[in-house]
Parts: C-alpha cells; structure tokens; sequence
C-alpha cells in the first residue's frame, strides 16, 4: 500500500475512534447545551478529517517509498523511554546526568572526558537555574526521597 | 503616539535591554545550529518566559524571532546547511561566495540586508496593525469565526507540499484544542481522568514534543551526515558598490517580505523563496546566480527577515498567526494572559509598542552583532551532535515540567515528538498542527456564539457581509490552485 494510503488509513481510524469516544461524553439537559453539546464541535471537526483522509486516499493515492527507520532512531526512543522510567526511581538530575552521558555515547562520542564533564556542567546549570533560580520542585524518587 | 513614546521609552528599562539583547544572541546562536530552527527555539524557551511578565516576555521571544533568520544564513553560507529553513535560498549564492574566498563579504551583506529588511517591516507593522486592528474593531463573533475558518484555510498552504495533509494536520489541531472541559456546559471532554489535562491541552509541551523532540529523533536518522566547513575570513562592511548593486533586490525583497509575511500561514521560508527568483528575474547579472552573486544573498535575507515584521501584523492585530513562530509567540501571549486581537490596541498599547521596540532593537543589535561577531557565532555550528541533542532533550524535559511541575506533561512532550517524526516521516508537516491549536478555540468559541447569536439557525452568516466575504476568500484560497489547474489543461 502506498504511504498516503496508509497515512489515510491510520487518519480515519484515529478520527473514528475518537468520534466514537464522544458517546462517552457526559449528557447535559437541552437547557444547559442549547442546542449545542459538548461533544458537537470534536465531531464537526472529526468528521472533517475523515472527509480530508478519504479525499488524501482517492485524490494522492501514491506518494513516496519510505525508506526504512534507521535503528538508531529506536535505540533513541527507547533511551527517552528509559529516561522516564529512571526518573522515578533516581531522580530527574541524577537521570539527566545519565541521559546525557549515555545518549552522547550512543550517537558515536568517545571522549570520555568530554561527555562527562558536558553531563555534569548541564546538569548543574539546571539545578543552579530552575531548583535554586526559580524555585522548582523536581519529582521525588526511590532512591533520593527529600 | 504617547503610547509610542512610552513604549520606546522602555527600551531604557535595563531588563527590557538585558531580555532583548539576551534575546538576539540566543536567536543568532540556535538560528546558527541546523536542525534548530526560531519555531523550535521560541518553542523550547517558552517555558522559561512565564516569570518575567508578558512585556519582557514578547521582547524576549520577537528578539530571537528576529535574530534567529538571520542566525540560519550564517551557517547557510559557512556550512550549506541553512541554520533555520527560511535561509535555505541564502544558500544557493551564499555558499558558492564562501567556496571562492568571500564568505565574509557574503556575511556583511547577509546582516546588512537583514537589518534593513527587518527594520522596513516593523514600520510596516507600527502603521499597518493599528489600522487593521481598527477595521476588525466592529467584528462580532460571526465575524471572527469567519476570519478564524480563513485563517485555517491558510494552512493549507503552509508547511509541506500537500494542500489535503496541511488540512488534515489543521484539523487534527482543532481537535487538540477541545480537550478538557467544556466551556459552555463544564462537560470534559478527552481528558481520560488526567487531571492536567481539565483545563485543557497545553501549548507548551506539544510545541517542545513537536519540534524539539521530533527533531532530536530526525537528527538521529542523519548521524552520518556531515558537512564541509568554507573557511571563514574578516567578516566586512560590504562596499559601497556592493549596496549600490545590491539596493534593488534589498527594497524590492523587503516589500515581498513584508506582504507574503502578512498573509497567515505563509512564513519567512516562502517569502525568502520567492524574493530570490524575483531578485534573479530583475537582476542585470542573472547568470551569476547559483555561482555567487552577491544579489542572491542580499534579496532572500531582506524578505525572510521582513516577513517576521509581516507576520506580526495579523498576529497582534487579529490573533491570526502569520507564521509557525508567530504562533508560537501567540501562545505565549496567551500563556501570560494577553488575548491578541484588536482590542489590545486600546487595552495595552504599552504592550504593543514595547513589542515593536523591542523588535526595532532586535535588528539593530543583530546588525552589529552580526558584523562583529558572525565568526565566533559560526563555531556554534561546530558543536557535535552527541552533545548539543541530548542538552536539547533535558533542556526540552524540563521545560515541559518546569510551569506545572508534572511529569504528565513531560509524557505529553515526548508522545508529540513520536507523533511529529510519524507526521513528517508521511509528509505531514507540524506547522498546521499548531496554527489548528492556536486557533481552535477560538473557532469553537465563536462558532457557538454566533449561533446562539442566530438562534443555533446557520444561514444568519448570510446576513453578515464580512464574514460573508471571508468564507468567499475561504473557498477561494482552498479551491483557487484547483481551478488554475483546471484552467491550464493540467490533469
């Protein structure tokens, strides 16, 4: 299938989902909506994009060949996911520390030095403006409870 | 005038000074840094403008708005690789001057014709906006839906090539903008028992997700690429001859800027664009072009850079953004409070005129900055990718938690930076999406006002000229490349 067939397709199934998930929405009596609810304007607007993805899939139905994601693209994601994850159970400074130096490493940067010493500057700058700047409270986590 | 005045005058204030000069070389140094562009950056540092109150805010981010298009040529002549997309045309002539030794005579007239065409279009914007704000006084809600609706008709045209998946992304933008409740009927809508989310989406995580983010995960499909650095000589005053030669592509350029500025959804990119083609079409020296006429460089500078004046006008004048960026600094209006639209104009005139002082400031500051210091601002460009993405990412994290401290909006962040790569992986750009946001609550807003203004009956929009007019320039905009098409035989 070409990839704006398939943009389409993934179109129309969020759009119909997400107009289906508006018989969800709460009821209110006529007198509080007059006439209009609160789920009218998502499906005035949901219904549109179904027009629009159906037209995509009719009027351009080719478009390019997609080349393939390279895999670093998911080790990237995953690293931001783990990030995440780490952040309850660490801290959000300490993950970031991590993070920085981890992430560097992965995109190629071998100079050990460098990527520490690029952590712990960064991540002390943040401290020093946000926690003690502007007063942030950063989460609390397993490890660094206070 | 007196608020003219008192708005020049706060350009003593040294904290006006101190954001608008902070302002300018950030937007110089990230405008320099491909990859980042001026909607990424005003994006990433919308957060941290929240505590300084909305007059330093709007200083702060029209100041990198400004420096950050001239910011991209620097590394669009050093590198190829334009810093911000609206320096992609500097390019093409600017690179091959770096190539033959003159990447310095090609940086003085990048920072000369930018100034110029940046300072034309802010007082395009002091006498054009006060006058559109006046005729948009008299609208009512069924007129604004209408501009409303014509400003998402605009963003058809913007960002990427396909006018259906700019509508699609328009639309999906709408739609975020009715998460949370319900302003008529307190009913909550999408929010999925997130507590955050009752009041409504926030700009500034989807914004950081869409453009921060998605661009750390684009960069790290193109770790391999590499460019190759011209060397950089004294960065000069262009000769008298070379403003001589270069006088007509800057003034024309800067009228272009200007005007494809104001249009909404169409940006600095386009404008740059197409004030190349039209500096080759009325130049002597046509086959220089692609070669390295210093004319190639000046026209593009002064349109992209008038075109942040430009779209600044429906930005502050209606609450219609004329760019990306423009919507971003929206939100930011909005995030401190200010509803843009004409009634600012007699509200907050401070405001306005401290925008547009700041914004005067801003190009001169970049012009001497520019001059002086385009070659330090050049090494920016060198920093290796493994460490400026990952600051990018941790300087994204916490600014999607710093305003509400939640983590939840920092998961907002990072699914808009997955949802924006898909988007651009299938040719849909992020850039209708926000102008959708932006806009979406007003469009319900009004759209409910004037019916129940109508009695909930739809042909009351026939009795109302305006909006008649813009649902006509509505059509017209989205159908118009359809008939021409039509009309020259193309299938």
């Amino acid at each position: 299938m070409s990839s704006n067939r398939v943009a389409a397709a993934a179109v129309v199934a969020i759009a119909v989902a997400l107009f289906a998930a508006t018989f969800w929405f709460e009821q209110m009596p006529e007198g509080i909506t007059r006439g209009f609810g609160a789920e009218a304007f998502p499906r005035l607007v949901l219904g549109t994009i179904v027009v629009l993805a159906v037209l995509l899939a009719f009027v351009s139905p080719t478009g390019e060949a997609l080349p393939r994601i390279p895999p670093m693209v998911y080790y990237t994601s995953a690293s931001l996911l783990a990030f995440m994850a780490l952040v309850p159970v660490t801290g959000m400074l300490p993950a970031m520390f991590l993070f920085l130096a981890g992430l560097g490493y992965l995109w190629g940067e071998r100079r050990h030095w460098l990527l520490l010493l690029n952590a712990g500057l960064l991540t002390v700058a943040i401290w020093a403006v946000f926690v003690k700047g502007f007063g942030v409270q950063l989460p609390h986590s397993f490890l660094f409870p206070s | 005038m007196e608020a003219f005045l008192a708005g020049m005058a706060l350009l003593l204030d040294p904290k006006i000074l101190l954001v608008v000069f902070a302002g300018t070389v950030i937007g110089i140094i990230v405008g320099a840094l491909p990859g980042i562009s001026g909607s990424t950056t005003t994006a990433l540092l919308l957060p941290f403008t929240i505590p300084m109150g909305p007059v330093p805010a709007i200083a702060f981010l029209g100041a990198i708005y400004c420096a950050a298009n001239f910011g991209g040529s620097i590394t669009a002549i050093l590198v190829n690789s334009p810093g911000d997309p609206s320096a992609s045309a500097t390019a093409f002539d600017g690179y091959p001057m770096a190539v033959k030794g003159e990447a310095g005579r090609a940086l003085g007239m990048s920072a000369v014709a930018s100034a110029i065409g940046g300072i034309f279009s802010v007082v395009v914007l002091i006498i054009a906006a006060p006058l559109l704000a006046r005729v948009a006084y008299s609208f009512g809600p069924p007129e604004y839906f209408a501009l409303a609706v014509f400003g998402l008709s605009m963003v058809a045209m913007s960002g990427g090539d396909s006018m259906l998946k700019n509508l699609i992304a328009g639309a999906f933008g709408v739609w975020l903008a009715t998460i949370g409740r319900d302003l008529t009927t307190g009913v909550e809508r999408y929010t999925f028992g997130i507590h955050s989310f009752s009041d409504g989406i926030e700009f500034i995580p989807v914004l950081i997700g869409l453009f921060a983010l998605t661009e750390l995960l684009e960069q790290a499909s193109q770790l391999r690429n590499k460019a190759w650095v011209a060397k950089l000589g004294a960065v000069r005053l262009p000769s008298w001859d070379d403003v001589r030669k270069c006088s007509k592509a800057i003034w024309l350029s800067s009228a272009i800027g200007t005007f494809i500025g104001i249009l909404p959804a169409l940006g600095a990119t386009t404008a740059a664009m197409i004030a190349y083609v039209e500096t080759k079409r009325w130049s002597k020296n046509k086959a220089e072009f692609g070669k390295g006429a210093i004319e190639g460089v000046a026209g593009p500078e002064a349109a992209n850079n008038a075109a942040v004046g430009g779209a600044m006008v429906p930005t502050l004048a209606l609450g219609i953004p004329g760019s990306t960026t423009t919507a971003i600094i929206l939100a930011g209006l909005i995030v401190q409070g200010v509803r843009p639209g004409p009634h600012l104009f007699t509200e907050q005139p401070l405001l306005l005129y401290a925008v547009f002082s700041s914004m005067l400031l801003a190009n001169l500051l970049y012009l001497v900055l520019g001059l002086g210091f385009a070659k330090v601002f050049a090494r920016i460009s060198l920093v290796p990718a493994p460490l400026l993405w990952p600051a990018v990412f941790v300087l994204s994290v916490i600014g999607a938690y710093a305003p509400n401290q939640a983590m939840a909006e920092v998961w907002v962040a990072i699914a808009f930076g997955f949802i924006g790569f898909f988007m651009r992986r299938y040719g849909f750009s992020p850039a209708p999406l926000v102008i959708g946001l932006v806009l979406g609550r007003m469009v319900e807003e009004t759209l409910k006002q004037s019916l129940l203004i109508f009695d909930l009956n739809w042909s009351g929009f026939l009795g109302r000229p305006i909006a008649m007019t813009l649902f006509g320039l509505t059509v017209l905009f989205l159908l118009g490349p359809f008939l021409l098409q039509r009309l020259r035989g193309r299938p």
